[in-house]
């Protein structure tokens, strides 16, 4: 029996530890945000917060992951309300949508560290999440609004929007 | 002529009392509003509950392309509501929603802009009319706005949903009255789609996270060699593993593609994967182990000497005899390329006797609930009436989704179980299994006269047949009209003009890629008339213009570029700018793109600038999104490497190997939307031809090579 | 004339001054006799194995890492970052596991992959074997390593892994046993520099 914490809610599951978390947090705990794209890494459809880093969840077994702390893109913000995603929908940016779970997972770590980004730091950032869509342009300029909402939102003094990372 | 009764259709909706039923019923080339369902031919678009509550119907599956809103937002607009007071639902092949329950060939707007303004209006016309015969007043001091009926003397409003039981008493008319655009207040201006609040929180549902109670996954172990089929497997170490429950032989069926294959099901997904590893296979590889790549491209340009079948002959370029000097000629090649739509195919289904339930991403819900002749029943083996789909979101169309093969698969599965399953490709098998973009090779001639003018034209398209693909009834004596597309239709005035088809053999899937062969042909076409241009010595831009003395579409087009794009203002010394046009059945678009070359000698794609012509807009961002899109997926097509065979085997198998543009990679872009009236022109795929021979001639102009054949390498032009 | 033979032998004196004080070698301290010529012909085998592609890849001249046997630089623009284990959503061990993913292609593993960092990059590509000897004998570019922890520094996981990253991915040109024992051989005979 494996024990997860997702999205602070604990689940026993009874799988291989070698078992992709991916396919624990998709078919198992029946979590479907996250999203299968390649399998290999390459994509970054499946990214999750494994203590508040943007892990692939794809390559990475359940094992590495029992008893750290898993926020799926469900569990990223209480009313779809963090300042990536409130970013997003001021522009709509997505089209069919099958990446952006990945994207802003990965933007949102990207906004944590580094909270006035370049278009470099974005490109570094973001550069591992494929979106066959095309909508590259408006998620360059959606993390640069998400910057400004955030430094708005931490003005005045509200709730933090994202999870420090507990390093290993 | 539908005879529209007086007897209405009163349908209990959830319990929420009388409700209505509003559409169009299409004989032939007349629209009629009527207020009640008959089977199969009428199409209700609104459903208004006397409780208040409306729902607009979508029939075009959302891949991206926007129809969640574009579709009722066309209605919504002539009806007088907002978007904000309808619940939006998608819908899933239901036989009242008749046959148009499909997104392909950029048709959802351009096809049924009129007939969705018409279903609107004709709704808000019996309301108000319901209204003014209960105050007992003139129509005329009345007006509809946000879902209310106003009389204005008097400030008297009545609801829609207090209407309906007097609204389903009444004729619609036939003939109703379109808004004004100057009145429009959704159509034409930046609108929120409200899908995307869905697709940040991961709520959206994609056909891959479709999950019913009792569901097992399957996967689904194929011949490496393209063509080969199952002729003999061991499953005795597989079924010892625990979670599989069972192994089982299914086909695969794609147009003339027939292919057996064993099915891995499991209690889930990963163990299936895990589980097929240990599967003993015998593959009978029916000699296509000998198929490959290098080998085709030269047999497609033997094939090239051959006269082939005509497709379209103005004046006759036989007979001009011009000297050597005046002629040139060029050969073109295309690569075959996958569609890598990110969610990969998959597909849920459970059979219960003689019902079967299907759940999955399509851009054809008709066609597996249709009775038609080429509809999912015939294969599968069940009637239309009992066959029901849930038609997700999904996560990318682009024509592959327009093929029903996986679900033809899926349901063969579910045939051998009694529990619902989930039969997924993983990437490897979206890869290597196909369908892919056929290839095609051109080759272009032009002639000039002794004044220099362009008088002789031709392109002989070589390729595979899609048709023959999809068709095992296709006559190969006549041309293939998909895979010459727009070729022998530009708008250029050239007196003589010769387009024709050699047809080749081939045995591997193919499909429509989007903007189907207009994605090869703009760049072997477009490249061929820069090549002309400079020949000429003539600026590209002008040399297309003075084939464009009549007004037409195109010269509008390409003026407004001209002046989009600053074409004419010099650029510095290691810059270039090139310009391409493309006009097919789906729209038109023209192209400027600017490139740099680097230090090393690396090109860098520094920004395009695209002109779109709409005729109509309904959501610009939308569109400007969409465009932005195709610009980047010609990018990818352009200079990734394609899809190669070797022994018979796709030598591609993810995206380490068959790489997808990055974020990094993309240049700037500029859209401008053209919507000043007339015939209504598509979105989804005209962003995507002009692409690649704008860049193509934008390198030339930046360093003189000319490139002939896609892909291209931007670090080794 | 004579002031520049001075001036060069002033510095091979401090050079040699210089081994002697970082490592605190006499001749027979630790039993191994100094061999001058042994030594870099130790070495001259240790420099094929940092060369190969399962070691060099980490040991990037810029930037990036770089990816397999034909020395690409790594897709997806990943970065070195200030130290060495990447930036924002894209650090070496959001795709690097613990241990190989099974399969073609797939991220090869070790509980702390990373590159040096950016203020002690420890560059082999592009590096003569003179150059990289001298690097890594220098405390100040080697991490700080002492005679003693260079030569433990071999049994390094991270290092080891070059010997075991999964299909695909050809290992160094010898064996890790027989690696050791060149590694050790040029230490211990007065980790000398080949002449160029």
């Amino acid at each position: 029996m494996i024990s997860l914490n997702v999205n602070q809610k604990t689940y026993q599951v009874d799988v291989d530890p070698n078992m992709p978390l991916l396919w624990v947090i998709r078919d198992i705990i029946g979590l479907t945000g996250t999203k299968y794209g390649c399998g290999v890494a390459q994509c970054g459809a499946c990214t999750v917060h494994l203590n508040g880093e943007a892990v692939r969840s794809c390559v990475t077994k359940v094992s590495r992951a029992e008893g750290q702390k898993i926020v799926t893109i469900e569990g990223l913000s209480a009313n779809n309300d963090h300042p990536v995603q409130r970013a997003w929908q001021e522009i709509d940016v997505p089209q069919c949508g099958y990446c952006h779970s990945g994207q802003i997972m990965s933007a949102a770590v990207l906004l944590r560290e580094n909270p006035n980004p370049t278009d470099q730091d974005i490109d570094e950032a973001m550069s591992g999440n494929i979106c066959r869509c095309g909508t590259y342009l408006r998620i360059r300029k959606a993390i640069h609004i998400a910057a400004e909402m955030q430094k708005t939102k931490s003005n005045t003094g509200q709730t933090k929007n994202s999870v420090s990372p507990v390093k290993i | 002529m539908i005879q529209v009764s007086r007897r209405r259709f009163i349908k209990n909706a959830g319990g929420a009392g009388i409700a209505l039923w509003l559409g169009i019923n299409v004989r032939g080339n007349t629209i009629i509003a009527t207020n009640i369902i008959e089977s199969g031919n009428f199409t209700p678009y609104i459903l208004v509950e006397s409780g208040g509550a409306i729902t607009i119907f979508n029939t075009k599956p959302e891949m991206g392309q926007g129809t969640f809103q574009s579709i009722p937002a066309i209605i919504a607009e002539e009806f007088e509501v907002s978007l904000d007071q309808v619940t939006i639902k998608n819908t899933n092949g239901e036989k009242p929603f008749g046959n148009r329950q499909r997104a392909g060939g950029s048709s959802s707007i351009r096809t049924n802009y009129t007939d969705l303004r018409k279903v609107g209006a004709s709704a808000k016309e019996v309301f108000i009319k319901a209204a003014s015969a209960r105050w007992q007043a003139d129509e005329s001091d009345c007006y509809a706005e946000n879902g209310k009926v106003f009389h204005k003397p008097t400030n008297r409003t009545f609801t829609y949903g207090e209407l309906v039981a007097d609204a389903s008493k009444l004729e619609l008319p036939k003939e109703p009255k379109l808004k004004d655009p100057k009145d429009f207040r959704i159509l034409g201006k930046m609108a929120k789609r409200p899908d995307v609040p869905l697709k940040t929180n991961g709520s959206a549902q994609f056909g891959i996270d479709v999950q019913v109670p009792g569901m097992l996954y399957a996967t689904v172990a194929r011949s490496p060699v393209i063509g080969g089929t199952l002729k003999s497997f061991d499953a005795s170490e597989t079924l010892k593993i625990p979670g599989v429950e069972k192994v089982v032989q299914v086909e695969r069926i794609m147009g003339r593609y027939h292919s057996v294959g064993v099915a891995v099901i499991a209690k889930s997904y990963w163990i299936a994967l895990k589980a097929r590893k240990t599967l003993k296979i015998e593959w009978d590889n029916k000699g296509y182990e000998n198929f490959n790549s290098v080998d085709y491209e030269k047999h497609l340009r033997e094939l090239s000497r051959e006269e082939g079948v005509l497709d379209k002959t103005i004046g006759s370029v036989d007979s001009l005899n011009l000297p050597p000097e005046k002629n040139v000629e060029a050969f073109y090649e295309t690569p075959m390329v996958a569609h890598h739509t990110l969610e990969p195919i998959n597909c849920v289904a459970q059979v219960r006797g003689d019902q079967v339930e299907i759940w999955t991403s399509t851009q054809v819900p008709s066609s597996i609930t249709g009775s038609g002749e080429n509809d999912v029943h015939k294969y599968i083996g069940f009637m239309p009436d009992n066959i029901k789909l849930h038609s997700t979101f999904v996560g990318g169309g682009l024509g592959r989704r327009l093929n029903v093969d996986y679900v033809i698969e899926a349901v063969g599965i579910a045939k051998n179980l009694s529990q619902p399953v989930k039969v997924l490709w993983s990437r490897e098998d979206t890869t290597e299994l196909g369908p892919y973009r056929p290839m095609t090779f051109s080759q272009l001639k032009g002639g000039f006269s002794e004044d220099g003018k362009l008088i002789s034209f031709q392109h002989k398209v070589i390729s595979p047949s899609f048709q023959e693909a999809m068709n095992p009834a296709y006559d190969i004596k006549k041309v293939d009209g998909t895979m010459v597309e727009g070729i022998g239709e530009q708008a250029y005035e050239i007196p003589n003009l010769k387009t024709s088809y050699v047809r080749a053999d081939f045995h591997v899937p193919v499909a429509a890629w989007r903007s189907v062969t207009s994605s090869t042909l703009a760049f072997c076409h477009e490249c061929f008339i820069d090549e002309l241009a400079y020949k000429a010595n003539k600026d590209p831009m002008n040399f297309r213009l003075e084939l464009l003395s009549k007004p037409s579409d195109l010269k509008r087009v390409l003026l407004k570029t001209r002046e989009f794009s600053h074409w004419d203002e010099p650029l510095p010394k290691n810059r270039g700018r090139g310009m391409a046009q493309w006009e097919f059945f789906a729209g038109l678009c023209a192209q400027v793109v600017e490139v740099t070359v680097q230090p090393d000698q690396s090109i860098k794609v520094d920004k395009v600038f695209a002109v779109i012509d709409l005729g109509e807009v309904v959501n610009p961002d939308n569109v400007k999104n969409q465009v932005e899109g195709a610009i980047v997926m010609a990018l990818g097509a352009a200079i990734k490497p394609g899809i190669t065979l070797k022994d018979g085997k796709c030598m591609q198998h993810n995206f380490y190997d068959n790489p997808l543009i990055r974020i990094q990679e993309v240049p700037e872009i500029e859209v401008l939307i053209l919507a000043e009236g007339g015939k209504v022109k598509g979105v989804g795929e005209p962003g995507l031809p002009a692409f690649a021979p704008a860049l193509a001639n934008a390198i030339y102009a930046a360093t003189g090579d000319r490139i002939r054949k896609m892909p291209f390498d931007l670090k080794k032009v | 004339m004579i002031v520049l033979t001075l001036v060069f032998s002033m510095i091979a004196l401090t050079s040699s001054m210089k081994y002697k004080s970082d490592f605190h070698m006499s001749d027979t301290a630790d039993g191994v006799k100094k061999d001058s010529i042994e030594s870099v012909k130790a070495f001259m085998k240790v420099y094929e194995v940092l060369m190969s592609p399962r070691c060099m890849n980490c040991h990037p001249a810029g930037d990036a890492p770089l990816q397999g046997d034909d020395n690409h630089v790594h897709t997806m623009n990943v970065v070195r970052g200030p130290d060495g284990t990447g930036l924002y959503a894209a650090k070496c061990s959001n795709c690097h596991q613990p241990t190989n993913v099974p399969g073609l292609h797939t991220p090869p593993g070790n509980p702390k992959w990373q590159l040096p960092p950016a203020n002690m990059k420890m560059v082999f590509q592009g590096k003569s074997p003179r150059q990289l000897a001298l690097q890594i004998m220098n405390y100040n570019l080697n991490g700080h390593r002492n005679k003693a922890q260079l030569l433990e520094h071999s049994k390094d996981t991270l290092v080891k892994v070059a010997w075991n990253m999964g299909e695909g991915r050809t290992p160094p040109p010898m064996s890790y046993s027989a690696f050791v024992n060149v590694w050790n051989e040029w230490i211990n005979k007065g980790g000398y520099a080949p002449k160029q």
